[in-house]
């Protein structure tokens, strides 16, 4: 179940650190290695751009106050796939967003991983 | 007849009065048949009161067979009605109406004359309507007259009506009095109205009157004869212009629904957002032909900005409720994972969830404003008993933020140390230390010392609760935390910069 996605690295920006926490023990279950996790958008950006190598990315959408919108422009531009992360829904995306991977808070392991595994072009070989 | 006479009691006989009397009358059932005639009318109708009594009116005077006669006979037909109805005499000015005489061979010959009549309502003593009374006068030699002389200079037709048709023609003026005070009082209305009012008239859309609602509106510019793109230049773009026009063109009437409009609402003042509701209705002209627009409707700026502000804080609470639903679901993965035993599981994760939610209480008393650090500090460690607990330090106001994750930090040094800590044994206490450093740039000094406690043995494994209060001070507050577990007791050290408070 989890070998699909073994070794993937996975960028979290995510300012409560408890959710962060809860979404790290989720992608080390299924074998990923998280990076960050980011708390403000500045440092969300910083490891969008740098680190490398990165596969995928959760983010939440309201970060501290401010959008993440920057941050997935960033991995957008380098062909990242990202997942939102939003307690929002899908109306709390504007529309040019709309249409992009999202969990919705709370959110279940098989939620983040069926949308990691979308967003990243794996099958469940 | 002589039941007139008989209740007026006057001397004269009234019947032979009316029948010498050289004006046509004729005196008909509120149900409109034929009561009674004079010999004016006999005459004038070239009938007789055998054909002519107790039939209804208008079997007996139809109008003859023209293609107008059915209008003819309505337009009488309603004059008397509502004479009867509003007991109250009814003029008609000018009513064509046919009637017929004797033809060469005998048979009946209609002919179209002109009438002025007067229908006037005759009560009893109780005021019920019991005979409607018709006077007419002929006129269709001044209709004529007025035919010809139609485009004529100093024509003056008036030498030529009697004095029936002057006095009518006076009911008529009075009609139109009271018709001119019911318009008044309309107009008063008009501009009394709560809701803006306004008419424009041709297609530039030319301002005839508004209400005062309106001159608020638009900031009491002059705009009365003006085209609405030379009075209201700033809406140009927003499409008012352009619905006026197909109002205009089509006759379809338009409603606007919480429309939004820049408007200028104060001289050389700024472009101010208001919401509308309103609705532009086409008024037409006699022939039918669309001539202006009544525009009326009011402003909703306040209902709508109400019920955005409602959407936002609904988005809000919606986000930081599942936001918290989140945390939970943290705490409970989390806390499952160091606890085997589930009841062991339930009092740990219980006691989270209500650390949790008693920092929620505290914020809230200060409507999410913030929360006082003494009071968190001796919530989470009152349990333990004031006795062995040392509170040191000012009074620290801390946002909703920081205060969440401090309650939550606390409650993990609190039970770390009745588990393992100073407060296991029963000598030890806990003293808490803090101080503001740097006014400018404030940043909270705090430490937590544990002592006269049983030895401290440092844990081989870190548990969820140290996790906790490393991640949430480096992550959620962007501050420093040293844990050391000296012999002697455990001791916490925390550098929490207190300017920077999250939105959430």
């Amino acid at each position: 179940m989890t070998a699909p996605l073994s070794g993937r690295r996975v960028l979290i920006v995510e300012d409560e650190s408890l959710v962060a926490m809860l979404l790290e023990t989720i992608l080390e279950d299924m074998g990923c290695t998280p990076v960050g996790p980011a708390a403000n958008i500045d440092d969300g950006l910083r490891l969008a751009v740098e680190e490398t190598p990165l596969d995928a990315a959760l983010l939440d959408v309201n970060v501290a106050g401010r959008q993440v919108f920057p941050v997935a422009e960033a991995l957008k531009a380098r062909g990242v796939p990202f997942i939102f992360s939003t307690g929002y829904g899908e109306s709390g995306l504007p529309d040019v967003w709309r249409g992009q991977p999202t969990i919705q808070k709370p959110f279940t392991e098989a939620a983040v991983r069926d949308a990691l595994m979308a967003a990243m072009g794996v099958s469940r070989g | 007849m002589r039941e007139l006479s008989k209740t007026g009691g006057l001397p004269v006989d009234l019947a032979s009065a009316f029948d010498a009397s050289p004006n046509p009358y004729v005196l008909v059932t509120p149900d409109l048949r034929i009561a009674g005639l004079n010999q004016a009318y006999l005459d004038v109708t070239s009938s007789t009161r055998e054909t002519t009594i107790g039939r209804p009116l208008f079997a007996a005077f139809d109008s003859g067979p023209g293609a107008e006669a059915p209008e003819n006979v309505r337009q009488v037909r309603a004059s008397l009605e509502k004479a009867r109805d509003t007991r109250q005499p009814d003029h008609l000015a000018v009513v064509k109406f046919a009637i017929s005489r004797p033809g060469p061979n005998g048979d009946a010959l209609f002919e179209d004359r002109f009438w002025s009549a007067t229908h006037t309502p005759i009560l009893d003593e109780a005021g019920e309507v019991v005979f409607l009374l018709q006077h007419t006068t002929d006129i269709t030699e001044l209709q004529r007259l007025r035919a010809m002389t139609a485009g004529m200079e100093g024509a003056n037709a008036v030498d030529l009506l009697g004095g029936a048709v002057l006095g009518r023609a006076q009911a008529v003026q009075e009609d139109n009095q009271r018709l001119q005070t019911e318009r008044n009082q309309l107009v008063e209305m008009f501009m009394q109205a709560p809701g803006f009012v306004t008419i424009l008239s041709g297609p530039q859309h030319v301002f005839q009157m508004h209400n005062p609602a309106y001159a608020q509106l638009i900031g009491h510019r002059v705009i009365a004869g003006k085209p609405i793109r030379e009075a209201l230049p700033e809406l140009t773009g927003q499409g008012f212009y352009e619905l006026l026009d197909t109002v205009y063109e089509t006759g379809e009437p338009h409603e606007g629904r919480a429309s939004r409009v820049q408007l200028q609402r104060s001289p050389e003042g700024p472009l101010e957002t208001v919401y509308l509701n309103f609705i532009y209705q086409p008024i037409r002209d006699a022939s039918g032909k669309v001539a202006g627009i009544f525009v009326q409707g009011h402003d909703v700026t306040d209902t709508i900005v109400a019920a955005e502000r409602q959407k936002l804080m609904i988005d809000e609470l919606n986000h930081r409720v599942k936001n918290t639903l989140a945390t939970v679901q943290s705490i409970a993965m989390q806390t499952a994972r160091s606890h085997a035993d589930p009841k062991t599981f339930a009092e740990g994760f219980q006691a989270r969830l209500l650390a949790l939610s008693h920092t929620h209480d505290l914020l809230t008393r200060s409507h999410w404003e913030g929360a006082d650090l003494r009071a968190i500090l001796q919530h989470e460690t009152e349990a333990h008993g004031p006795q062995r607990i040392s509170l040191n330090g000012q009074p620290v106001a801390l946002g909703a933020a920081a205060a969440l994750s401090l309650g939550m930090i606390l409650h993990e040094l609190a039970t770390n140390a009745a588990k393992y800590g100073a407060l296991s044994g029963p000598e030890g206490r806990v003293l808490i230390d803090w101080a503001v450093a740097d006014q400018t740039n404030p940043v909270m000094h705090l430490t937590w010392r544990e002592i006269d406690g049983p030895p401290v043995v440092e844990p081989t494994r870190r548990g969820f609760g140290s996790r906790l209060i490393e991640r949430n001070v480096r992550h959620d507050l962007a501050g420093e935390v040293k844990l050391e577990y000296a012999t002697s007791g455990f001791t916490a050290e925390f550098m929490v910069p207190l300017d920077r408070e999250k939105s959430e």
